[in-house]
């Protein structure tokens, strides 16, 4: 899988004219490829499709269609719940999307037998009877940037991603801006990074650009090993393009040599198309030495992780890259004066990155327009639990929870009762229904206990056991610790073992003291942001359930069941694990 | 959902016999032979590549194959088998002939996951990370996530994901998929079919 193979059509662009030529041509065949006598078929295809049958329906429908239609691979559009889905368009008709449907449902839908799959109409105005997909609430509510082409472009496709935009951000940066104007629309749009530290990006950038010391390099970090968040994935599975364009602009704007893209291991589906995207770039001419005349070089290197939570920390994600055990270290020095090979590094998240395209496109101005007073543009947001509708998605920043849950996710399935929300993955504190109409963005959760993170939510219901809940928190930080500082590798499992006690009836009311105090050592001493909040959800869960955790302890009982508390046989001397 | 009720009814594919449990080391030279590097610093960001095409390839890196990797790339055994046990992905042991994902993801888990992880260490004595002593299962728990949360408890056997499941049902596709490879080596290469019977 290292090496992916570009595609061999594609001509080596040496001059700004050539570029635009090539990209006029793109656009070209887009618009032919929409307005053309030909049936288009498009079907899903992401990690979470695939594992529906995405595959079998692709094959299907090249069965079914032969030569007689364009029938193209497009990536999922983040609505997991309509998955598998189709998009077809006859001549003359606007393309409509069919969804959840099963391989037997291809026949009929490519005949349009099937009007009852049909989801939405791709599109501003309905057509026979289908209303547009933008209508729907899953996506009514969105305000898509990131994800203008997801489930529309090929990812594997150059000219796809090219007629739809990409790489005019970089053309700007490379020739008609210099690099502090490139940084000042960043520091306009005060884009805060999006991995959880919310660090904004163009003072980053700036110091980057400052440091003194060369080579230096670009760094994005797509190592997403949250229990719940798969907005990364999704990205690299949808756009690759963005990504590596926003990664290419930091690299000139910073004045650095190489970028770097660390992709976490989980998802081949995504490492192989940014690849590819990677691969087509570099045939294109877009990447190496003298790119499009202007003068100017860029390396880019993508390397892959291997499930190791603790690598989404910036400087073990460097260590990790670099070939060793990625284990934190302390700063300062922070990255961006000594990070990979000790050179100064600019750390930025996917998301972040994936940002700034747009940004460069249409000006700093214009995305400090979108969003809340401290927290501006999008978010791309991920559920989990017991909701109506999954996926990913992507909003501005300031929507209340409630909207995004109830209006966006379609609410609770039913039978099941809302009782909590887990935040920021596995790194803050939960929300309960009382929170609801807080808006989402950096700064508002964190004064409920909760965070923003890096958009994940993990919605839990009445059956779910809070005290059962927080151990598997606690338990996945602990088998997640690095196990280079003490407080972490000793603290997490001695707090999953008081856990244990209260789950097997044998906690005392001292241990929620001893608990807070075990929590304040390994939040006060610990080395990184793992150990740093590690405890937290626990002591969230804690503060808004206690009663629950009391019921455990006083009255030997476990109000859902869940716990071993509960079991009428004599409990086993050991958790199980 | 429609899917969740579909989501039994198909077979696993049991996987023929491929003997790959055994590592071949000509073809490990062979893996490692198409990554370069023009220096040190880069051989070394090459580490982890390597071993995850080895992985990928055989399910699992042994002694040796560490120390092809390490020999191509110019480094020590030592700091290979650093690599090889602090990332999750790796595995030193050999895989069943078929391998299970159990997902451990927040979703799956208070849907009862951890149901699942324990029936298989009742039912057939192995833990996460382990293989049974006849070499027809090993399991891995999946810290993160799988990432198909919507079917959550979710397994993933061989190449197909099942879920959501429970107990009875996964332990019966096991059966299903034991007995199906045993048909298939039975038999082997009479038909061509992969599909159990």
């Amino acid at each position: 899988m290292v090496h992916v193979a570009p595609s061999s059509h594609l001509p080596r662009l040496t001059s700004k004219d050539e570029f635009l030529a090539f990209a006029d041509q793109a656009t070209q065949r887009w618009d032919e490829l929409w307005a053309g006598d030909k049936v288009v078929v498009s079907v899903g295809v992401g990690s979470s499709s695939i594992a529906k049958g995405a595959l079998d329906v692709l094959a299907r429908c090249r069965q079914e269609l032969g030569n007689s239609a364009v029938v193209r691979e497009v990536s999922g559009n983040g609505a997991f719940w309509m998955e598998p889905w189709i998009e077809v368009k006859h001549p003359g008709a606007p393309p409509v999307v069919y969804g959840p449907l099963s391989t037997n449902d291809v026949p009929g839908v490519l005949t349009g037998a099937r009007q009852d799959l049909a989801v939405g109409v791709r599109g501003d105005t309905a057509h026979n009877g289908i209303p547009p997909l933008n209508e729907h609430p899953f996506f009514k509510g969105q305000h898509q940037l990131l994800l203008r082409n997801s489930g529309v472009i090929e990812p594997d496709s150059i000219e796809d991603a090219i007629a739809r935009g990409a790489y005019r951000g970089y053309f700007k940066v490379l020739f008609e801006m210099s690099q502090e104007e490139a940084i000042a629309e960043v520091t306009t749009a005060q884009v805060r990074g999006r991995g959880g530290g919310g660090f904004p990006a163009g003072v980053k950038w700036e110091s980057g650009r400052k440091a003194r010391a060369t080579p230096k390099f670009v760094a994005c970090n797509s190592h997403e090993g949250e229990p719940n968040v798969y907005k990364d994935r999704h990205l690299h599975e949808s756009d690759p393009h963005r990504i590596l364009e926003g990664i290419l602009i930091a690299c000139i704007a910073c004045g650095a040599e190489r970028g770097y893209n660390y992709i976490g291991g989980e998802y081949p589906l995504g490492i192989r198309r940014f690849r590819k995207a990677v691969a087509d770039a570099e045939r294109l001419g877009l990447i190496g030495k003298n790119i499009l005349g202007s003068g100017k070089n860029v390396a880019f290197r993508v390397r892959t992780g291997g499930g190791a939570y603790i690598c989404g920390e910036a400087s073990a994600m460097m260590y990790s890259v670099m070939g060793v055990r990625g284990q934190p270290r302390t700063k300062p020095p922070r990255s961006v004066e000594e990070g990979l090979w000790k050179r100064p590094t600019v750390a930025n998240n996917t998301e972040t990155l994936a940002n700034v395209p747009d940004i460069i496109v249409n000006g700093g101005e214009w995305y400090a327009k979108l969003g809340t007073e401290n927290s501006k543009g999008t978010k791309l947001m991920t559920n989990q639990g017991p909701m109506n509708r999954m996926g990913v998605v992507e909003v501005e920043m300031g929507m209340t929870l409630n909207s995004l849950f109830n209006d966006i996710f379609g609410g609770m399935r039913e039978g099941y009762t809302f009782k909590g929300v887990q935040t920021g993955g596995v790194s803050a504190g939960p929300l309960t229904k009382d929170h609801l109409d807080i808006p989402v963005d950096f700064d508002s959760l964190g004064d409920v206990g909760g965070m923003l993170g890096s958009g994940g939510w993990v919605i839990f219901d009445e059956s779910v056991c809070v005290v059962d809940f927080a151990r598997y928190l606690t338990a996945f930080n602990r088998y997640e610790s690095c196990s280079k500082c003490v407080p972490c590798r000793l603290g997490n499992p001695a707090l999953v073992e008081i856990l244990d006690r209260i789950r097997f009836g044998r906690g005392t009311l001292d241990d929620l003291a001893l608990i807070k105090r075990t929590s304040k050592h390994v939040i006060e001493l610990s080395l990184c942001g793992l150990g740093q909040v590690a405890p937290v959800p626990l002591l969230g869960m804690i503060e808004h359930y206690e009663e629950e955790f009391r019921r455990h302890i006083v009255d030997h009982v476990c109000p859902t069941g869940t716990c071993p508390i509960s079991a009428t046989e004599p409990a086993p001397a050991l958790a199980a694990d | 959902m429609a899917h969740a009720e579909q989501a039994h009814v198909t077979l696993p594919v049991p996987a023929p016999f491929t003997g790959r449990q055994e590592i071949d080391l000509d073809v490990v030279r062979e893996l490692v032979s198409h990554i370069h590097y023009s220096d040190f610093e880069e051989a070394q960001e090459l580490i982890l590549a390597a071993l995850q095409e080895v992985n990928e390839h055989f399910g699992w890196v042994s002694p040796e194959a560490a120390r092809i990797v390490a020999e191509h790339l110019g480094t020590t055994e030592n700091r290979v088998y650093g690599l090889l046990t602090f990332y999750a992905d790796f595995r030193t042991e050999p895989r069943g002939h078929h391998h299970i994902l159990v997902c451990h993801g927040m979703s799956c888990y208070v849907q009862g996951s951890q149901r699942l992880v324990q029936d298989l260490s009742d039912t057939f004595g192995i833990a996460d990370g382990d293989t049974t002593p006849d070499g027809e299962l090993s399991v891995q728990v999946v810290n993160g996530c799988l990432g198909v949360c919507d079917r959550s408890p979710v397994v993933k056997i061989d190449d197909s994901f099942h879920g959501p499941v429970t107990s009875e049902q996964l332990n019966d596709l096991l059966q299903r998929a034991i007995a199906g490879r045993q048909a298939f080596t039975a038999e082997e290469g009479t038909d061509g079919s992969r599909r159990a019977k």
